[in-house]
Formats: C-alpha cells, sequence, structure tokens
C-alpha cells in the first residue's frame, strides 16, 4: 500500500485516523453540513452524499457565515462529526469550532492547516489518512 | 498566548463562571491561532439566529446568561431567524419560533442592544476608523474593515459573545497591520454597473483572493455605500476575506501601491464575461419562483425607496411572495415616508429584524428562491434545500410582476 506523508502546522492537536474526503474549493459547515445526520448537502463540494462523521476533511479554505463555527459544534454534539479537519489555508470556523467542542463537551478534533495543496490534485477515493499532531504529520495511505 | 494577571484570575474563575468560561473560549482560541496577547474591543456584533446556532448554540448563549453573564461592551445583533413580532403571519412554525426567542430572552439578558440587523453600522454600531472590535457577520467584517476603517477579524459563533462579555479579542489575523496588506489586484471592467454586476465582481474576488487580502482598483464611478456593503458581503460569502482594499475609498489606500505595501502584486483583470459566469453559476433552475427575497445583507431605508419606485403601480403575480428584509429602524423610516405602504400596495411584505439567509426557507414553505443577493445564493446552493436563481433588482421585477 502506498503510504505519503505530509507535513502541516497543528492548530488544535490530537491524533486521529479515518477515510478521507477531499473538496478542491472553499467550504463551508454552514449548510453544506446536516449537523443531525453529517451528510454532506452542498453539490458543489465534491463531497456531495457523503457522511463526515468519523471522517479526515480536506479543504482549500473557509469560506461563509461566521455561523460556520456553530455548524461544526452541533455535528460535533451530536456524534456526527468528522474525526479531523486538514485544510490548505486556516479556517477560522474549524479552529473556533473544534475549540468550543472541546471547551463545552470534551470533545475537540484534531485541526491542522498548510497541507501541501499537491494534496488536493492526487486525492482518490478510499484512501486513509491518519494526523499525528506530536510530528505535525498527515500520513495518506491507499 | 501572554495572559496578564488580571485575565489569569478570569481563567481561575475568580470573576465569576460567566467571565471564566469566556476567558477559557479567549484563551484557547487565541493560543490556537498563534495570538500573542487579548486586546480590548471598542464593541461586538454578535450571531444569534437559531438556523445558525442550533440547540448548541442555545445551551452556549444560556450558559452565559444563566450564570450572571453580561456584556462588557456596547453589542449589537445580527438578524434573528424570524420575524419576532409576525412570525406567524410568515408562516414560522412555532416550535422554531420558540427556539429562537430562547436565544432572544439570553440575548436580552446578557445586555445586548436590540439590533436585529446584518448591518449593525447603517443603524447604531458605528466604530471610529482605527478602533478595534469584535464583529460577527462577513459582511459587517468587510465593511469594518475597507469603508469604516476599524479592525476585526471574523468573530466566528462563540468567540463572538465571548469577546463581547470580556470586552476582549485574541490580537491576530486583521488586527495586525502586516496581515492588511493586498496580496493581490482585481480591476474591474468598465462601464456601467448594474446592482447584480457588484454583487457578482464581489462573488468573483471573495472565490478568487485565496486567503490574502484583495485590492479591487478601478471600482466603478458613482457607487454607493449601499452597493459596497452587497459587494462586500457577495465576496465574504464565497472566501475567507475579511477585508477589501477599495483603491481610492479605503483609508490608507489613495493608490494601489499604498495598498499593496509598496510591493507588486499578482493583477486579476475582471472581465463582463466574467461577471456573466458568476450569474450562471448561481442560477440552479428557470423554475417560477415562489419567493422574491430580497436582502443579504439588510436593505437600507433608501434601497426600499427604490424598490417601491420600481413597483409602482404594478401587482405581483399570484403564487409570488415578495420579501424585503431590513431593520427595524429602517422599516419605521420607511413606513412614515409611505414607503412600506406602497412596497405592501404592489403586494410585497417588510420583513423585520430577520433575514432570508437566516430564515427556515423550507419550512415556511418556499421551494424555488428568486434573489438578487449572491450571499443568499451562495447559501441556499450550499443546502439545496430550495432552489435558487439569481437575477437583477429590474429583472425580478419585470418577471413576478405586472
Amino acid at each position: 500500500m502506498n503510504s505519503r506523508a505530509f507535513k502541516c502546522k497543528v492548530l488544535v492537536g490530537g491524533d486521529s485516523s479515518g477515510g478521507a474526503l477531499f473538496c478542491r474549493q472553499a467550504f463551508a459547515f454552514d449548510r453544506a453540513v446536516n449537523p443531525r445526520t453529517g451528510v454532506v448537502a452542498d453539490v458543489r463540494s465534491g463531497m456531495a452524499g457523503a457522511n463526515i462523521r468519523g471522517k479526515v476533511l480536506f479543504y482549500r479554505q473557509g469560506k461563509g457565515s461566521t455561523a460556520g463555527s456553530s455548524w461544526l459544534v452541533e455535528a460535533i454534539r451530536l456524534g456526527n462529526g468528522p474525526a479531523a479537519i486538514v485544510t490548505e489555508h486556516p479556517d477560522l470556523a474549524a479552529v473556533v469550532g473544534s475549540s468550543l467542542a472541546g471547551i463545552l463537551y470534551g470533545r475537540a478534533i484534531p485541526v491542522f492547516s498548510g497541507i501541501d495543496t499537491r494534496v488536493f490534485a492526487k486525492a482518490k477515493v478510499g484512501s486513509i489518512a491518519r494526523v499525528k499532531g506530536d510530528t505535525a504529520e498527515v500520513v495518506l495511505a491507499g | 498566548m501572554h495572559l496578564d494577571s488580571a485575565q489569569e484570575k478570569l481563567l481561575r474563575g475568580e470573576g465569576g463562571e460567566a467571565r471564566q468560561l469566556a476567558m477559557e473560549i479567549l484563551a484557547k482560541v487565541g493560543d490556537t491561532v498563534g495570538a500573542g496577547s487579548l486586546v480590548p474591543i471598542k464593541s461586538a456584533h454578535v450571531q444569534a439566529d437559531y438556523v445558525g446556532l442550533h440547540d448548541s448554540g442555545i445551551e452556549l448563549f444560556e450558559r452565559f446568561s444563566d450564570s450572571g453573564g453580561s456584556f462588557g461592551v456596547p453589542t449589537t445583533v445580527n438578524p434573528a431567524s424570524i420575524d419576532l413580532d409576525r412570525w406567524e403571519s410568515f408562516g414560522v412554525p412555532a416550535g422554531f419560533a420558540r427556539k429562537q426567542n430562547r436565544i432572544c430572552k439570553a440575548y436580552n439578558k446578557l445586555g445586548g442592544i436590540h439590533s436585529w440587523t446584518c448591518v449593525p453600522y447603517q443603524v447604531c454600531n458605528f466604530p471610529k476608523a482605527g478602533e478595534t472590535v469584535a464583529w460577527a457577520e462577513p459582511s459587517s467584517v468587510v465593511f469594518a474593515n475597507s469603508i469604516i476603517g476599524c479592525r476585526t477579524n471574523r468573530a466566528m459563533a462563540g468567540l463572538d459573545v465571548a469577546s463581547a462579555i470580556l470586552g476582549l479579542t485574541p490580537r491576530f489575523g486583521m488586527l495586525l497591520e502586516e496581515e492588511r496588506v493586498a496580496k493581490v489586484v482585481f480591476t474591474a471592467p468598465s462601464g456601467s454597473f448594474s446592482d447584480l454586476d457588484y454583487r457578482s465582481l464581489g462573488y468573483l474576488i471573495g472565490k478568487s483572493a485565496g486567503s490574502g487580502v484583495p485590492a479591487l482598483d478601478d471600482t466603478p464611478r458613482g457607487v454607493t455605500s449601499d452597493d459596497l456593503k452587497h459587494l462586500g458581503a457577495a465576496a465574504a460569502s464565497a472566501g475567507p476575506l475579511a477585508m477589501i482594499h477599495y483603491v481610492g475609498i479605503t483609508s490608507g489606500s489613495s493608490s494601489l501601491e499604498k495598498a499593496a505595501g509598496g510591493e507588486q502584486i499578482e493583477r486579476v483583470d475582471v472581465s463582463r464575461s466574467d461577471l456573466e459566469a458568476v450569474g450562471s453559476e448561481l442560477n440552479q433552475t428557470e423554475e417560477t419562483p415562489d419567493l422574491v427575497a430580497l436582502g443579504a445583507p439588510h436593505l437600507s431605508v433608501s434601497e426600499l425607496g427604490s424598490l417601491a419606485r420600481l413597483l409602482e403601480g404594478r401587482k405581483m403575480k399570484r403564487g409570488i411572495d415578495l420579501f424585503a428584509y431590513t431593520s427595524g429602524q429602517a422599516q419605521e423610516m420607511a413606513s412614515r415616508a409611505g414607503i412600506r405602504a406602497d412596497i405592501e400596495a404592489a403586494g410585497g411584505r417588510l420583513a423585520r429584524g430577520t433575514d432570508a439567509d437566516v430564515s427556515p426557507l423550507k419550512a415556511m414553505g418556499f421551494h424555488v428562491v428568486l434573489t438578487n443577493s449572491a450571499l443568499l445564493a451562495e447559501t441556499l446552493m450550499a443546502e439545496g434545500m430550495v432552489k435558487v436563481r439569481y437575477a437583477s433588482l429590474r429583472d425580478i421585477i419585470g418577471e413576478v410582476s405586472t
């Protein structure tokens, strides 16, 4: 099995792993993910119909309303949050959402930024991603 | 992040439970984004709509209000998910309204100003240039940084209320001089601009600017602050930006060179066909709408006046509602001027203190929404529960009324 490691910047630390989901553009949690199910609604995201629950979610950057953090917290509270979030540019919605989920529910998820943009071009359905807070690495396998 | 001794005390709970929770949030977010310290803010603008906040957002608001919290600086609030006085007549389910009202009650207990608008700067919250504030609502954030000349990051839900309670916010991003320098410049096509052109241009800038601050050169002559409000809102809906240097308008950006801090930056020439491409991107269907939603952000009283003039002598077609979303203050002025009566005579309605982008439109019975707001189109397309069409105000009125 092919495996590649990418150095990242750790925003919210921790170790986690799951199936990788890739969005090759800007992404917002508000409206685009149903927090009651974890299912992605936005047809433009390239992930429509997929469930973010337990997945490592990759996207380029954030966008949209400042409620993005709340949509993420709600998904995490209901057990439908992603295992980790990895972006190219830091996304404040992910940072604040994960921080709040940690403070309110003891369920922060790792949030990394600075992933090599080439990962999006090579993204493959079915890859497994492991994020490692200590070494600031994201390892993609498969 | 460094906390001073007073802030350390709050974190230990010596200022009470509410301020401890707020400090916990600011300290955690500050550490995460690499802020050096917390700095004082002059005002806050927070989000309190149930569509955006969900049950966890109600919980957070009530944790603050039930544990003796109160806002430490003047704080305004974004639109609610319902018209607070007339929600029943807009078809909002009662259970939904109850959830929204819990947030309103907590907000009131915290001592907030009842602005219920996404344009606080057109109503009752207008900072001075150079001041630091913590504002939610990306369209307000862009207006604050770009037109008013104050400094704010996008205060995400949760961070906004914590900042409002302590009157402090982490110092990072747009609060730092070096982060405010333009990294890419867009040039607008020449010729006259319709309402839709401004919004499409904003959408394009937001989508293409990446994570850096953009500049806009050749801002069309005759641009109004309402036009810039909609341009900035569209930009913020499509990407993460918090500021646009309008060359010749933004304070400190009298020239492109100044906006870019003396550096040569990448230039993107926007053409008319680029704007048309945005138009088709945000147009999902050709179906007849059942709702025309005008707002997102709130219309000013002069925009309501223009709408009334366009509707003069016309009647809305059967089966199509028209809601013009606005602040309570603009509604009051429009009522006194007879503008509201004119809009209602044509079959339209004013929706006060709420906006389409934070409303439960599907639950209110709508299926196809026609709008000239790129922000609203973007928001509705993300969720996919109603279909969206995007057109200029003139074309909209021509289609939906006779």
